[in-house]
This record gives C-alpha cells, sequence and structure tokens, in this order.
C-alpha cells in the first residue's frame, strides 16, 4: 500500500504535461535568480546583514511584535492576534459583518492559503476573487497554488487558455497576452465593486509600524486602494527591525524571486487614509498570525522562519523540479515546505516530507538569507526516528545492519552476496522486480540500480596487480 | 483576542528559551551604509535604468518645455490627474479639462492617462516614489493605461535606502506610499512577460530642471 504522499508523488512523476510545465518554469526561473543576486553590488555581505537583521528579530520575537504593535496602533491601525487559521478567520468574518461588506478582493498570500480563508468566506456568503494572474487561475481551477511565487508553475499556456474557455466562456487562446487581457477584464470588475481587500504581508518594519506588499501586476495596490476596508494578514516571522533593513530585504527578495532589481510596485503601508484623503482604505486591520510559528521557534528548525518566501529553493530542488508542488501535499512545497509543512501541522503527519530531499544544498546555495535547509532536513529526520514509533521490521533491520556493519569480515563477505542476488534480479542495469523479505517496503516505490560487477576494493586490487 | 495575544507571547516567551538560531558570521555589521552619489551620476544612472525598464524618458531643460511635453502627450485623451496645484512647473495654469481623485471610481476607472507629479526618485533602481496625501488619490498612478509623472531633477536620490533615511519625516506624515519601477507587468503564464496588467502597461516620465 502507497501512502498518500507516495501516490501524490507517483502521480506527480507520471504526469507528462506537469514536466512540461515545470521545465519551462524552473529552468528559466532558477537561471534568472542566480544572475540577479551576483549582480547586487555586495551580495555576500547584504545577505550576511539580512540574515542577522532576522536571526535579531527571532531571537526576541515577543518583545518585536509588541514594538510593532505598539507602532501600528500609533499609525491607527486595528490590530488582531490569531493564534490558529480558525481564529484568524473568525477575526475577517466579524470585521466584515460588522460593517456589512459582501464583495473581497484578495492579493496573493501563503497566510490565507495556510488558514483556508477563502472557503471560511464563501461558506459564510461572501464573494472572493484572487486577484494575482495566477492565484486567479487557480482559483478558477479551483486547485492550490504550487510554486511560492508562481502560483501555476504546473500548468502550460494550453492548460490555462481550455481553463479560461471552460469557466469564463472566452475563446480558447495560448497566447499569454491574450489570457492575461482576458483576467484583466474580469478582475477589473471585481476591483470597482469591491468593499473588503484582503492581502499578506512581505514584510512588516518594526521600527515605524509600516506593512510592506510588493506586486508586479499592481493588483496589491488595487486591492489595498479602492475597498474601504484593507486586512492583512501576516505571519507573526515576517519582522524586520527597520527601514534600512527593509531595503535590503527588497532588493534580495526581488532578485531571489524573479531576477528583477525591484519588484514593479513595492507598497508601504503606515495606517488608513488620512480624514483628508480622497482614496485609500478607511479602515486598516492587522491580524498576526501564529498557526504553529511559536511550535517551530522552540525547537531545531527555528532558523526557517527567517524565509522570506522568495521560492528560489524550489527552482534548484531536484525534487522540486520532477514532482512539483502539489505533491508536497500543503501550502508551503519545495525544500522550504519540508521543513515548514512538518513544523505547522505535526511531523507525525509529514513525516515523509524531510526525506524528499538529496542533501544536495543547492537550496543553502541559492538562499537569500543563508537558512542552512540541509541541516534542517536532517534534524527532522532525527527527530522522526527517535520520537516517532517506527515499524518493528525496520527497527530489527537497522539493529542487524548495524552489527554487521561494525564486523568488517562479515560485512564484505554479506554485500558479496546482496550483490550476486541483486544482479541476478536486474533487468537492463536495474532492478525493478520485488525483493523479497526486509527490503521488499523499501522497493516498494524505489528503483535500483543494479550493483557494479566489482566492488571498489576489488577493482582497486585489480588495478594495483596489474600497475 | 487579548486572550489569543497573552497565549501567543507565552508561548513565544518559552520557545525562546529551547529556539536553536545559529548566529552569523562574527564581523557581520549590523547595517550597511546606503549609496549616495552625484546629482549628475543619479540623473545620468536614472535615465539609464528608466530605459531599461521600457519607460518613456523626456529630460527638459526649462519649465515651459516640461509643460510642453506634458501638453502633447495628454492632447485630446482623457486625462486623470492630481489637483493640478500639486503638480511641479504650472501645469496647473495648463491644464483645461480633466478628472480628479474626487470623481467617481466608475469616472477615475475610464480616464487614459493618469498624470502625477513625484515626492522622489530613485536613480539606481529607476523608481517613483508617491507619497499619499490630499489631493494626491491613489488611483491616478493605478487606474489608467498610461501614467505621466512629472520629476523635479531636485527630487532624485541614488539609492532606496538614501530615500528612506533622509525623508523619514516625510513617509511618517503619508498613510501610503507607493513605489513605482517600471509598467505593470505579469509573467504568472510559463513565464511570459504580459505587461499593463492591472496597472499603467505605459509609464511616461518626464523630468525637469
Amino acid at each position: 500500500m502507497m501512502s498518500p504522499f507516495q501516490e501524490r508523488v507517483r502521480v506527480a512523476l507520471g504526469d507528462r504535461n506537469l514536466h512540461v510545465a515545470l521545465d519551462r518554469a524552473t529552468a528559466q526561473l532558477g537561471g534568472r535568480q542566480s544572475m540577479a543576486l551576483s549582480t547586487l553590488e555586495n551580495s555576500d555581505l547584504v545577505r550576511d546583514v539580512a540574515r542577522r537583521a532576522k536571526m535579531e528579530i527571532l531571537r526576541d520575537l515577543g518583545g518585536n511584535l509588541k514594538r510593532f504593535e505598539g507602532q501600528l496602533l500609533a499609525n491607527g491601525a486595528q490590530v488582531h492576534w490569531a493564534e490558529d487559521g480558525r481564529q484568524a478567520n473568525r477575526i475577517i468574518l466579524e470585521i466584515a459583518k460588522r460593517r456589512g461588506l459582501k464583495r473581497v478582493v484578495k492579493g496573493k498570500s501563503m497566510a490565507t492559503e495556510e488558514t483556508h480563508l477563502n472557503a471560511a468566506l464563501a461558506k459564510a456568503g461572501l464573494e472572493v476573487v484572487e486577484t494575482d494572474l495566477g492565484e486567479y487561475i487557480v482559483q478558477l481551477a479551483e486547485s492550490r497554488p504550487s510554486h511560492i511565487i508562481l502560483p501555476i508553475a504546473h500548468m502550460t499556456r494550453e492548460d490555462v487558455g481550455r481553463l479560461m474557455e471552460q469557466r469564463i466562456g472566452v475563446p480558447y487562446s495560448d497566447d499569454p497576452r491574450t489570457l492575461a487581457g482576458y483576467a484583466r477584464e474580469k478582475l477589473r470588475d471585481a476591483f470597482l465593486r469591491a468593499d473588503l481587500g484582503i492581502t499578506g504581508a512581505n514584510f512588516g518594519v518594526v521600527q515605524t509600524g509600516t506593512i510592506c506588499l510588493v506586486t508586479n501586476e499592481g493588483n496589491g495596490r488595487m486591492v489595498t486602494t479602492l475597498p474601504k476596508v484593507h486586512v492583512v494578514v501576516m505571519g507573526i516571522e515576517k519582522l524586520v527591525p527597520t527601514m534600512a533593513d527593509l531595503d535590503l530585504f527588497l532588493k534580495i527578495l526581488a532578485r531571489s524571486a524573479t531576477g528583477q532589481k525591484l519588484t514593479a510596485y513595492t507598497t508601504l503601508i503606515r495606517g488608513p487614509k488620512k480624514p483628508d484623503e480622497e482614496s485609500g482604505p478607511e479602515e486598516l486591520h492587522v491580524v498576526l498570525l501564529d498557526n504553529g510559528r511559536s511550535r517551530i521557534l522552540a525547537g531545531e528548525t527555528a532558523e526557517i522562519l527567517g524565509c522570506i518566501r522568495c521560492g528560489a529553493c524550489l527552482n534548484v530542488c531536484p525534487i522540486y523540479k520532477n514532482v512539483g508542488g502539489h505533491a508536497y501535499g500543503d501550502t508551503y512545497p519545495g525544500p522550504i515546505g519540508a521543513i515548514v509543512t512538518p513544523g505547522l501541522r505535526g511531523l507525525r503527519d509529514w513525516k515523509e516530507l524531510p526525506g524528499a530531499s538529496t542533501l544536495c544544498g543547492a537550496c543553502r546555495e541559492v538562499c537569500p538569507v543563508r537558512l542552512d535547509i540541509p541541516r534542517m532536513l536532517l534534524s527532522l529526520r532525527k527527530e522522526c526516528v527517535e520520537q516517532l514509533p517506527n515499524p518493528l521490521g525496520l527497527r530489527i533491520g537497522m539493529k542487524v545492519y548495524g552489527m554487521v556493519a561494525s564486523r568488517p569480515a562479515l560485512y564484505r563477505r554479506l554485500a558479496k552476496l546482496a550483490r550476486w542476488f541483486l544482479r541476478a534480479l536486474a533487468e537492463e542495469g536495474w532492478v525493478k522486480k520485488k525483493v523479497p523479505g526486509l527490503a521488499a517496503g523499501w522497493m516498494r516505490v524505489r528503483d535500483l540500480k543494479a550493483p557494479a560487477a566489482m566492488t571498489f576494493q576489488e577493482l582497486w586490487r585489480a588495478r594495483k596487480g596489474g600497475g | 483576542m487579548s486572550e489569543a495575544r497573552a497565549a501567543i507571547l507565552a508561548r513565544l516567551r518559552e520557545a525562546q528559551r529551547t529556539a536553536r538560531l545559529p548566529g552569523e558570521r562574527p564581523d557581520t555589521p549590523r547595517s550597511l551604509e546606503f549609496a549616495s552619489r552625484s546629482p549628475e551620476e543619479c540623473l545620468e544612472r536614472f535615465q539609464k535604468e528608466l530605459a531599461a525598464l521600457g519607460v518613456e524618458t523626456y529630460l527638459e531643460a526649462s519649465a515651459a518645455d516640461v509643460r510642453n511635453r506634458v501638453m502633447t502627450l495628454v492632447a485630446g485623451r482623457r486625462l486623470l490627474s492630481w489637483d493640478p496645484e500639486l503638480l511641479p512647473y504650472q501645469l496647473a495654469s495648463m491644464l483645461t479639462s480633466f478628472i480628479l481623485g474626487r470623481n467617481t471610481r466608475e469616472e477615475q476607472a475610464a480616464a487614459e492617462i493618469g498624470l502625477t507629479g513625484c515626492d522622489a526618485a530613485i536613480a539606481e533602481t529607476g523608481s517613483l516614489v508617491l507619497l499619499s496625501g490630499k489631493g494626491k488619490s491613489r488611483g491616478v498612478s493605478l487606474l489608467p493605461a498610461t501614467h505621466i509623472a512629472v520629476v523635479r531633477r531636485g527630487d532624485l536620490y541614488f539609492s532606496m535606502g538614501e530615500f528612506f533615511r533622509k525623508s523619514a519625516e516625510r513617509l511618517a506624515e503619508s498613510a501610503g506610499c507607493t513605489i513605482i519601477t517600471g509598467p505593470s507587468r505579469t509573467a504568472d503564464i510559463e513565464l511570459s512577460l504580459t505587461l499593463g496588467v492591472h496597472g499603467p502597461g505605459r509609464v511616461v516620465v518626464v523630468i525637469g530642471p
């Protein structure tokens, strides 16, 4: 029997269309980013300073949140605290109810993906429209984003054309410009009618209580400008200390996410509109969301809370590039998801994710804040072995292996036997047949390359003898 | 809700004790000096970056040239504008027919060109900084398909860091600050670039003396 994770991976690996889409997306994006980060003056130093700023925030996250809250209140915003997604959704529904708000437009937000806000709003009878082009298409498909900054990395242009034809009744096209034009028409109407705007936050500046949002399309500006109420849902880890730090983070985020020097629109929000202003929201609410983050902070993977969600680690990950985002099963895919998801949702149900990595370290190389992702994956694997119950077969197997591996003569003899046995099973260089005994479980979801005819030691002796 | 606040803060206090937060390289500074350049270098870099972003740029020698340039650009088109009094180079004296941020949303959305001044500009990235305030409706640089921004040479900063540092007070007074770097764009469908999704697909900068 396959686990749900193994089943998702099996489906992804067999989906040719997915591979076309993923290749087109990650190849280009990965190349652009690495070039862009290297064009930044002093890029190594900038990354060090940015990392330092994030770690400082995390070392006193509670104190920093209180200071941030104080600034927000002084700026005229209303602050709410949510322990989990349900609380966050309830807070937002109460705001909507109190003001009689019915039509919601949303900016791209991973935090509200986490809380399943759209479903909660729809259930309460509110109309919700995602306005980022990728998220809009995800919403039409009743699917979920598969990449942190490129929600439809799993779809080809042909997929999008067929979807729009079916769902909004426009003529089929595979031209991205035409497709974006269709979305613009639909969304423009939604923006003009909306009375509640909901966004995430890329950064919150402790020093000034500034909320910072970056978008390329301008949807973030629409959402924060036109509706009379704006709600920001932000994870409690999204703080940076000062405006000077924000400057650095904006530089590395744009470069690492899309390869731009700066995103087209950087929106800095410091309170609701002033009484004499013609535009802007009358009310600004900030919902500070924990939802498992404080649990992550307590442990070995606390460092992951410094993640700025640029998505760079996805584009270079050999696993992500083959299975795409949906195989990871939750909001955050890729190397970052393999750490964040078990942290937010509990290791017990997500223990396979830390294993979904080759530990090649490409993610650590590209991470703009130098998160040591492989170290954290290893510590989660360790936690799995030490704290979660393992099947009896595995425990016995590991014991036996330990005994054999510490006796070289025995090890060599048994290895020789195993090699002979596996070579006998192999076809065209691969062992794909069922293997009996303890290895059967391992082989169920893996193919094994047939062992070489000679071991390294045998080869060594043979060469030495000959030369 | 204060219950949730207390619970989260208590958990964070507890978590802080066992959190594993590896340190940074020992000689990492707390912050970096912002970059600054001479006005001439700023202007040159600004123009170069705007060109790379696909922004139409006009460098004018006098206030009268700026007015003429703007009049040529907006002639015969439906115009949405900042309060003309807030535009530089006495542009108010020339503008006759326009819509303002006070008009209905539909009227504003139907405009073809949005005309704004610019509170600051960042040379290093080719960015325009617009601070919100009375008479400076945020929709002007957002709703129409074309945005024309009039920039005074003296408002140029080299880096964003320099602007943040030197304009902290102005930033504190404004509820919203928008930093515009080129036209609205998306690459969500197979990373194929499309301009003008929700914001203006065409950005024009007129730089005056």
